[in-house]
Order: structure tokens, then C-alpha cells, then sequence
């Protein structure tokens, strides 16, 4: 490594201290532990994979930068979920130009392996996927933190930015609406 | 009112669990069979479980060090943006500067070598076609003094484009 390199390593993590909240090992743990489920959820609510990679990037980038003290791990969580709800959001007012659609006709390849039957695991992910483009989207990012993700009622409200008390109705009345949807595409 | 059953908290858990089933659980599921509320929260959570299950199974997120990475370098882009931002502004205040003292400058010139005279002397020398110009001094005079006056129009603006460009 050359002394220049060094140089331009140095001011990087210079800049990083400068700027971010946390310093690339901290980053890394929290990384670790929500990757995955953010990922999880940035494909779901926006239905494409790829999207979901760069909108992944966005969510930690503005997360580093955010000057917010945080309470607990929980709360630097719920943070980052509503940074990447605020994302969707943002994404969604979008005009879509091309995508890669998850949960489409051809899903087998996705099926769960440890399904009895992964054709059946499968179909149900595509209807689920249908029902779930039938809902209002804040209906979905509710059914998704709460049913999948499985985030407590205060958890939800700090990531969606609605207050605590209104979670129990909303969550209701979009639960009643998936499940009814459910069963019309059992029929 | 909100319909309520005080069995959901165990549907949840028996869910996430994967054991919501006659075999497993016989009296929740048959609780879950004729209750209307942990029917639909039964069937929405399922589904929605498994299909976590499979996002995740499908999730193949970039590492932590090359998105610490990617937001370094482009931290870094963003501070050397910042920074610039100001000399932008003063770039901007320096361009109007300049353009107002060749105004200026420009004026006093105009003043002071009786340009006024010359462009009448210009003038009359065309439209006499060159017999009656009264000296040919001033008439090279005047002749300089558009010419100037062409350049200034010109290499102002470029001036000012080079002075207000960013890069």
C-alpha cells in the first residue's frame, strides 16, 4: 500500500467519523442483525428486488447520517424501518419505468424447500402477492410490520409515524380486508 | 368497538412457532376453526410469515463493508460539494464585480476620448462616402474605439461564463 492510498484511507475514515453516528464496527453488528429483514421488507412493500437493493443503500446511508440519539437498539430499529417506510413511500409516488417482480406467475423457483408441498407454497405466495397489490399501501406496510415482522403496536407507530392508539383499528380493518381477499382466491 | 379474542397472542406465537396445526395444537387450532377474529388473524399472519420466510430466504443483501463503503465515498462527495458551495457564491459576487468595472471602465474611456466626436466623425465620414471626414486621426480613432467595444462584447460574457463555471 502506498503512501497516498493511506492518505486517501485516512481522510475516508475522517470523513466517516465527520458524518455518520456510529463507526464501521458498531456498523457493522447493526448491519448484520437488520440487513436482511429491511431487505425483506423494502422488496415486499415496493414488489421488486432490485429496487430493493438500491433502496437498501439509501436506508443505511440516511440512517449513518441521521443525528438522532438513541434510547435503545430497539429504537436505532425502529429508525432505520421508518427511514426505509419513508423510502417506499417516496418510491411509490414514482412513476415506474422497469422492474423485477417478485411473487409474480412464475414463483416456483422461490418455493419454500422445506414446504411439503413447495408448488402450494408457492401459489399462496402469489396470491398473497396479488391480494396484498389490492391493498392500501399503508394497510400493507401495517400487515408486514406487524404479521411478518412481528413488531409491537409501538413499534409500528414509531415506524410508520402514526400514533400508538389508532395502530389497533388500522391494523384490524386491513387484516379483516387481506383476509377476506385470502379466501376469495381460495374460492 | 374492535372485535377481540383473548387467544390471539397464542395464535401469534403459535405461528411464528410453526405449530398451528390439528397435530401440534389441536384445541387452538379448533379455537382458531369457529373464532371468527383468530380465523382472519390466523390466516393473514400465515401467510404473511411465510412469506417473510421466503424474502428472507431470497434476501442476498450487499456486506456491511461495501455499503460503508459506498456511504463513505459518497459522504465524502457530498462534504467536497458542500465546501465548494461557498466559493460558488463568491465566484458569483466576484463575476459581478468584474462585469461592473469593465462598465465602469468602459465609460470613463468612452469619456474621455471624446467618443461621442468620433462616432459623429464616423458617421458623417459614411455618409458623405469618406469625402468630407474631418480628420483622419479621429476617424482611426473611431474605428479602435468599435472595434473595442466588439471585443468587450464578446470577451465579457466569456469572461463571465469562465468566472461562474463550477468545474
Amino acid at each position: 500500500m502506498t503512501v497516498s492510498e493511506l492518505g486517501r484511507l485516512d481522510a475516508e475514515a475522517q470523513v466517516a467519523e465527520d458524518t455518520f453516528q456510529m463507526d464501521e464496527d458498531a456498523f457493522r453488528v447493526f448491519y448484520d442483525r437488520t440487513a436482511r429483514p429491511v431487505w425483506a421488507y423494502l422488496s415486499r412493500m415496493t414488489g421488486d428486488a432490485r429496487l430493493a437493493d438500491d433502496l437498501l443503500q439509501e436506508a443505511y446511508y440516511r440512517f449513518l447520517r441521521a443525528r438522532v440519539t438513541y434510547e435503545t437498539d430497539a429504537h436505532r430499529r425502529n429508525y432505520l424501518f421508518r427511514i426505509a417506510t419513508n423510502l417506499v413511500r417516496d418510491e411509490r409516488r414514482r412513476p415506474r419505468v422497469a422492474s423485477t417482480p417478485i411473487g409474480g406467475e412464475d414463483d416456483t423457483d422461490c418455493a419454500d424447500p422445506r414446504s411439503s408441498d413447495p408448488a402450494a407454497a408457492a401459489a399462496r405466495r402469489v396470491d398473497l402477492g396479488r391480494a396484498m397489490t389490492r391493498l392500501k399501501p399503508r394497510e400493507r406496510d401495517l400487515l408486514w410490520l406487524a404479521y411478518a415482522q412481528g413488531s409491537s403496536h409501538q413499534e409500528i407507530a414509531d415506524a410508520l409515524g402514526l400514533k400508538r392508539s389508532s395502530i389497533k383499528l388500522l391494523l384490524y380493518r386491513a387484516r379483516r380486508r387481506l383476509a377476506a381477499l385470502l379466501r376469495e382466491r381460495e374460492r | 368497538m374492535i372485535p377481540e379474542c383473548s387467544r390471539e397472542a397464542d395464535v401469534l406465537e403459535a405461528i411464528a412457532f410453526g405449530r398451528l396445526s390439528d397435530a401440534t395444537e389441536p384445541e387452538l387450532a379448533a379455537h382458531v376453526a369457529g373464532c371468527p377474529v383468530c380465523r382472519d388473524l390466523a390466516d393473514v399472519a400465515r401467510a404473511l410469515h411465510a412469506d417473510r420466510e421466503a424474502a428472507l430466504r431470497d434476501a442476498h443483501p450487499p456486506t456491511a463493508g461495501m455499503v460503508w463503503w459506498r456511504a463513505t465515498i459518497r459522504a465524502r462527495a457530498e462534504a467536497a460539494q458542500t465546501a465548494m458551495q461557498p466559493m460558488t457564491v463568491l465566484q458569483g459576487i466576484a463575476g459581478a464585480c468584474v462585469a461592473g468595472a469593465t462598465a465602469a471602465l468602459a465609460t470613463v474611456a468612452w469619456r474621455l476620448a471624446g467618443a461621442s466626436a468620433r462616432l459623429d466623425d464616423l458617421i458623417s465620414y459614411f455618409a458623405s462616402g469618406r469625402g468630407e471626414f474631418a480628420s483622419g486621426f479621429g476617424f482611426e480613432h473611431a474605428l479602435l474605439m468599435l472595434v473595442g467595444l466588439a471585443a468587450c462584447l464578446v470577451l465579457a460574457p466569456l469572461a463571465l461564463y469562465i468566472t461562474l463555471a463550477d468545474d
